[in-house]
């Protein structure tokens, strides 16, 4: 019973936790559409996976790594609006996820776990991936903190400075895809694209530097999954969703940190 | 030195430059004219390695540019940097991108790089604001912060796209009084400009485009008859006794 809670807060707190390290960064590059539109995308590989009874976390990671390496070269070789690419795949990813859901005929899958989250649904196996998750997030913003940081600021700028923009562009794509993949069965679908912004917009209310901001948006990720869980272990109400809305009530108190600090 | 042999380029069967064929010596302060679209921005991006050449070569002390590129840097100032005001970055933070190129990947900056930074800003007059956000600077001030990180890496070249936009008369002055310095002090400029009379007093050397090489000489030299076959009859040319 204790294990089952336990690993149900660590999911809780893992999943939020890697998200938020790379919130930041999703958000000043501007690419939070692109975390939402993969997110959906990952309908279409999990629709995949059940089909064809592949491995269904496997599956759905190398469908949304190539879909997210796809839409980033398109923009880029065919000067394609990324929006415009991404809300065709989006939209393609989508229709492909239910006509193959639609394909599986006679078989129950938990749909609404994946569109939701659910903590208690994941797994030993996959508390171990949301820890090596959690690692490789920290290891890669680390090392490449300078690089990140100023492809962030300019891509075409940072690339005349021969800061290798292909490469660091290429590890964080695929890397944005694994969480949102790897952290999907806790955060689920429609929520995980939330907590790609929220913790961000909520640091950079408080805090100017962006090394700051990717720590305090950890802080406010451990404190909303801590509550967050503790409110739907008294309450019996969805874990992925009491986070969100105490990310969202965080955000609203850094509002007036905000005003405050314009006013001083 | 940077030569540029018999280069063309167009976009969609337009042509942008054409057989242009251009040397710039060492210790030059060149000043590059002509009217909008004639090119001029295309052709130090082409130096600069942002466009693959089509036609022609470029050679930078006798080795192709982008070579050259692999190991050197050029101070560049743009006309036009995009950025998202609300980027929580410092003016530091913006001149150390002019010496990231010395560091290796995964590696990060030491004092003496930021004591270099400092001493940039403090080139271009605003050491004091080293520390501040840079989306709360103005547009000169910005543009010093630009200039002094082309500045930093203390590079043989210099090259600037209008640098004289955002600034005001007394600071446009004061720029070119700086490039003048540094170019005393052994820097090679080449700088886009539309303002004529600060490029008459500041320049030695003064190139006329309009997709094609119109004239490449002395300043001294320029008259009303190259700079009406620059710009064509829409310039009109008023000589003033200052």
């Amino acid at each position: 019973m204790y294990n089952f809670i336990y690993q149900a807060i660590l999911a809780a707190l893992l999943s939020s936790f890697s998200l938020a390290l790379f919130s930041p960064l999703v958000t000043l590059r501007q690419v939070s559409y692109m975390g939402e539109a993969l997110s959906h995308i990952a309908f279409a590989g999990i629709a995949l996976a059940l089909l064809l009874e592949l491995n269904l976390q496997l599956t759905t990671l190398i469908f949304v790594v190539i879909v997210a390496l796809a839409i980033s070269w398109l923009s880029q070789k065919h000067k394609l609006q990324e929006a415009n690419t991404i809300t065709i795949f989006l939209s393609v990813s989508m229709a492909l996820g239910i006509i193959l859901i639609s394909l599986k005929k006679g078989y129950s899958f938990d749909l609404e776990s994946y569109l939701f989250g659910n903590v208690l649904l994941v797994s030993p196996a996959e508390i171990y991936q949301l820890v090596i998750l959690a690692l490789l997030d920290i290891f890669f913003i680390s090392f490449f903190y300078k690089e990140l940081f100023y492809l962030s600021y300019n891509a075409e700028m940072a690339k005349f400075y021969r800061l290798p923009v292909g490469l660091v562009n290429t590890i964080f794509m695929i890397l944005l895809a694994a969480n949102i993949v790897i952290t999907l069965r806790a955060a689920g679908i429609i929520l995980v694209s939330a907590q790609l912004i929220l913790p961000a917009v909520t640091s950079f209310n408080l805090v100017k530097r962006l090394d700051y901001a990717i720590l305090c948006s950890a802080l406010i990720a451990i404190l909303a999954a801590s509550g967050g869980f503790a409110l739907s272990w008294w309450l019996d109400i969805p874990t992925g969703a009491n986070i969100v809305l105490l990310e969202f009530v965080l955000y609203l108190i850094s509002l007036m940190f905000r005003r405050r600090q314009k006013i001083a | 030195m940077i030569e540029i042999c018999s280069l063309s380029y167009n976009i969609n069967r337009n042509i942008i430059l054409e057989d242009i064929n251009l040397t710039l010596t060492d210790g030059e302060f060149a000043a590059l004219i002509g009217p909008n679209g004639a090119g001029k921005s295309t052709l130090i991006k082409l130096i600069l390695g942002f466009l693959p050449l089509q036609t022609g070569a470029i050679y930078i002390e006798g080795i192709p540019h982008l070579e050259w590129l692999k190991e050197h840097s050029i101070g560049y100032l743009p006309q036009h940097e995009e950025f998202n005001r609300n980027f929580p970055t410092t003016a530091m933070e913006i001149v150390l991108m002019g010496l990231v190129r010395e560091l290796h990947p995964g590696s990060r900056f030491k004092s003496i790089h930021r004591q270099r930074a400092m001493q940039a800003l403090a080139l271009t007059g605003i050491a004091h604001l080293a520390n501040h956000q840079l989306g709360s600077l103005s547009g000169g001030e910005l543009q010093r912060v630009f200039l002094a990180r082309a500045l930093v890496s203390d590079s043989k070249y210099l090259i600037l796209d209008e640098p004289e936009a955002s600034l005001d008369q007394p600071g446009v002055k004061s720029l070119f009084i700086l490039l003048k310095d540094l170019n005393k002090a052994g820097k090679t400029i080449l700088t886009i400009s539309h303002d004529l009379n600060i490029l008459s007093e500041y320049c030695s050397f003064l190139i006329c485009l309009n997709r094609r090489l119109h004239c490449h000489t002395s300043a001294e030299l320029v008259n009303a008859e190259i700079i009406h076959k620059t710009f064509g009859d829409t310039v009109r040319l008023i000589e003033k006794d200052y």
